[in-house]
């Protein structure tokens, strides 16, 4: 009476737990809305980056955090839904953006350091516009120019270069500048940056300079002033706004600024910046600089098509593989065949229901631990059935039979199952990304393949056979002939029993 | 069935173990031979993949609509009905972008592209992580078998599981499906399942094995019992796994059919092994240990236990 009981609550909590999971899929939102697709499903960007200092410091924990804060503001200011960040192991960081498929143009945004220098120009060289396929034999030849002026010093000073479009179009002018090793101001004399447009409407990018900046790039105007007059050019000297290693502008200052505007611009074509540049220039310098350069080590578009194309097949497999297999267990087992569908069936929805829950994003590597676990799932009903039907030819009654193959399959299927979740740990350990979505639906399968398919297949058959149901060897696919086969091996069995 | 009831599954081991080495030795000829065909995942470069094609072009004309001499070099393979994957050397190497060579791909096909490019640097850490997985997975395995079993156990498993890795590496040499990181994924995925297969037949070794006491006959004989006592199991299971993964091959978009080929061969080899190599393995090993350990003693052990 005990065990009707414990089977009923068992059955009751099934009960219970498909509630919550239809809950959480069909009430809570719209159906078609309660899984969480991956990018490799649904479409959009991803994009691995590597932090790394050009020093060869180690990039520590504090700074990757850092840098996750900018990159999500980065990717909140191009106005997408529900980009996902993570920091991966000790200085990678990966960026899904979905519904995005301009990879090169979101991973420019998210990856750029964005390191704003202010520096005062100690030499300059060239300033002829040349074609596009000559700028590196340019720069070059300009970089051994700069090599021999009395102002560079290994060490002290290094060479930067600035590339503008020609006024008349006749190509790009390549400028090289020496500038000291350190500049006088950082981006952190920022105070925000906006896209405006000067008076002759082109665009341009103006930045606010916090109170202290302003006074340091007063400062630093000065400078620049009083060394020009030392060096007999006054007037001529000039200041350098530097994003990174290129020269954004490189304006000639006369005489000392105070107040706290610097602006960015492109005097050389009719529209000021490009556009896409001028939004990108406003979205790194508002967002501020990374605290560590990034290297792309992976980026994946996935266009919309092939994501709904990837679901779909993905769908249809995992659907037929679970149908077939439902017919399978059927053909063998007959009756306790109809049980373990029932609880397969009972583990597919509350699979489904986790997968909601937790909430796991569905990626394509996590349909193939979907269909995997249903196999597995499958099989500690076939470790326990085989054993029932052993125990059956043996000639031990149908009920007597159950309960031996529970007991003594369980130990298997609890150490074959370890041995499969120590290597999805291994895999979710080890591996990045998308490895990680099929290790984590392994885990999520076996675990909740051991409820449904040792705990409620036993209450199930416990429950019917309490009703008065008579199971027959041959309702659990025991031919006649396998039985009579059976009864030697007993004796076998038996023999093998007294020797212990 | 009756015809399993009859296998000599320990004694015959010369018979399971030349059939095993036939396929090991055509396995690792063609991995030797540089069969190996690595994915962009190791080696680094882009892989466009183009869907919903109109017009059927050639995969010449694929390769002539690619910037530069960049077709010679680049693999171009038709997926699917109306799909071309292009995989192209590591881009920037090249002098191109990702944004240029799928223009160009965009226009020529009229369909829409989806891009994955890697550098070099993360193909080598991705590489170097697939075979610290896996070298993981093997050490943790023995540790957990020499628990939860005992060594001369582990010992065997490992052997079936070294096996099985061999053989599906070797298929794919063979076939030159790419090598990427979901064949990775396969193969741990497939050392766990094997894993699982060699476990059910050691539980039931364990269940049957007296005691104490070593006699080669006996325990040969036991092993053979408990093999023909679950070797139905580990057919049925094989099928209920490979019934999915046969449809994940046959419905399953590239991704998923490379999964679930190394998967097919994988669990191929992993049934195979669990019951003709790890059994006849752990019975020599044993035989093996107990002659080393001095017949004195294995006769001592004999006696005290009949």
């Amino acid at each position: 009476m005990t065990n009707r009981r414990n089977n009923l609550i068992i059955l009751g909590l099934v009960v219970v737990l498909i509630g919550v999971a239809a809950y959480l899929i069909f009430v809570r939102q719209p159906v078609a809305e309660a899984t969480r697709l991956g990018l490799d499903l649904e479409g959009g960007v991803s994009a691995n980056l590597q932090g790394y200092k050009t020093n060869g410091e180690e990039v520590t924990r504090d700074e990757m955090d850092v840098a996750a804060g900018v990159i999500r503001q980065r990717v909140d200011s191009l106005g997408v839904t529900e980009p996902e960040i993570q920091i991966q192991g000790d200085d990678q960081v990966v960026v899904n953006i979905p519904g995005i498929t301009d990879a090169d143009r979101a991973v420019e945004v998210i990856g750029r350091t964005a390191q704003l220098g202010f520096y005062e120009v100690l030499a300059t060289a060239g300033g002829q516009p040349v074609p596009e396929d000559e700028i590196e034999d340019t720069k070059e030849s300009l970089q051994d120019e700069l090599e021999g002026d009395p102002t560079f010093e290994e060490g002290e000073t290094r060479i930067l270069f600035e590339e503008s479009p020609a006024p008349d179009g006749s190509g790009t002018i390549v400028q090289g500048y020496v500038v000291p090793d350190e500049p006088e101001l950082t981006g952190e004399a920022l105070d925000s940056a906006v896209q405006s447009q000067d008076q002759a409407g082109r665009r341009e990018v103006q930045m606010e300079l916090t109170s202290e900046g302003g006074e340091g790039f007063g400062d630093l105007s000065q400078q620049i002033v009083d060394n020009a007059l030392a060096n007999g050019t006054p007037g001529g000297g000039r200041l350098a706004v530097v994003l990174d290693e290129d020269v954004v502008s490189a304006p000639v200052v006369d005489e000392p600024i105070y107040g706290g505007q610097v602006v960015i611009q492109n005097q050389g074509s009719p529209g000021g910046l490009p556009q896409e540049e001028a939004e990108e220039l406003e979205v790194v310098l508002q967002t501020g600089a990374l605290p560590v350069n990034m290297e792309i080590l992976s980026v994946s578009s996935i266009g919309p098509t092939l994501g709904a194309d990837s679901l779909r097949s993905g769908l249809l497999a995992a659907l037929v593989g679970f149908g077939l297999v439902l017919v399978f267990l059927v053909i063998i087992y007959r009756v306790l065949g109809l049980i373990a569908d029932l609880a397969l069936i009972i583990y597919a929805f509350l699979l489904w229901g986790l997968i909601v829950a937790i909430p796991i994003t569905m990626t394509l590597p996590g349909i193939a631990g979907i269909v995997l676990s249903i196999g597995v799932a499958a099989d500690a009903n076939v470790v326990i059935f085989e054993r029932i039907k052993e125990e059956v030819r043996r000639g031990k009654t149908p009920r007597t039979a159950v309960g031996i193959g529970y007991q003594k399959g369980f130990t298997a299927i609890v150490d074959g199952n370890l041995a499969t979740l120590i290597t999805a740990f291994i895999l979710f350990a080890l591996a990045s990304g998308s490895v990680r979505g099929f290790a984590v639906l392994l885990v999520v399968g076996v675990i909740l393949s051991m409820f449904t398919a040792v705990v409620v297949t036993r209450a199930l058959l416990g429950l019917i056979s309490g009703r008065g149901f008579h199971l027959s060897a041959p309702m659990m696919g025991v031919s006649k002939k396998s039985l009579e086969e059976g009864r030697p091996a007993r004796a076998g069995k038996a023999g093998t029993e007294a020797r212990r | 069935m009756v015809a399993l009831k009859n296998i000599d599954f320990v004694g015959r081991w010369r018979i399971w173990f030349a059939v095993s080495g036939v396929f090991l030795l055509i396995c690792v000829g063609a991995i030797a031979l540089g069969g190996f065909n690595p994915g962009i995942d190791f080696t680094g470069g882009s892989a466009f993949t183009a869907s919903g094609v109109q017009g059927s072009p050639s995969t010449a004309e694929v390769r002539d609509a690619l910037p530069g001499d960049l077709g010679d070099r680049s693999i171009v393979q038709s997926v699917g009905e109306d799909g071309y994957e292009v995989r192209t050397p590591v881009l920037s190497e090249e002098g191109y972008t990702d944004a240029e060579v799928r223009q160009a791909l965009e226009e020529e096909l009229g369909a829409e592209v989806s891009v994955t490019s890697i550098s070099p640097t993360f193909g080598g850490q991705i590489r170097t992580q697939a075979l610290q997985a896996v070298a993981a997975a093997l050490a943790i395995i023995v540790l957990f078998i020499s628990v939860r079993f005992e060594f001369s156990f582990a010992m065997a498993a490992m052997v079936a599981l070294i096996h099985d890795i061999f053989i599906t590496m070797g298929f794919y040499a063979l076939v030159g499906r790419e090598v990427n990181l979901v064949t990775v994924v396969a193969v741990l995925t497939v050392l766990g399942y094997s894993l699982y297969d060699t476990i059910i037949i050691f539980d039931r070794i364990r269940e049957n094995a007296p005691e104490a006491g070593y006699n080669r006959q006996r325990y040969e004989e036991l092993a053979n019992n408990s093999i023909r006592q679950v070797v139905m199991r580990s057919i049925y299971t094989s099928v209920c796994t490979l019934i999915p993964v046969v449809a994940l091959l046959i419905f399953g978009e590239s991704t998923l059919s490379d999964f679930a080929f190394a998967l097919l061969v994988g669990i191929g080899a992993g049934t195979y092994s669990s019951i003709f190599i790890a059994a006849p393995v752990l019975c020599l090993y044993k035989a093996w240990r107990a002659g080393r350990v001095g017949s004195g003693k294995g006769r001592a052990a004999q006696s005290a236990s009949s």
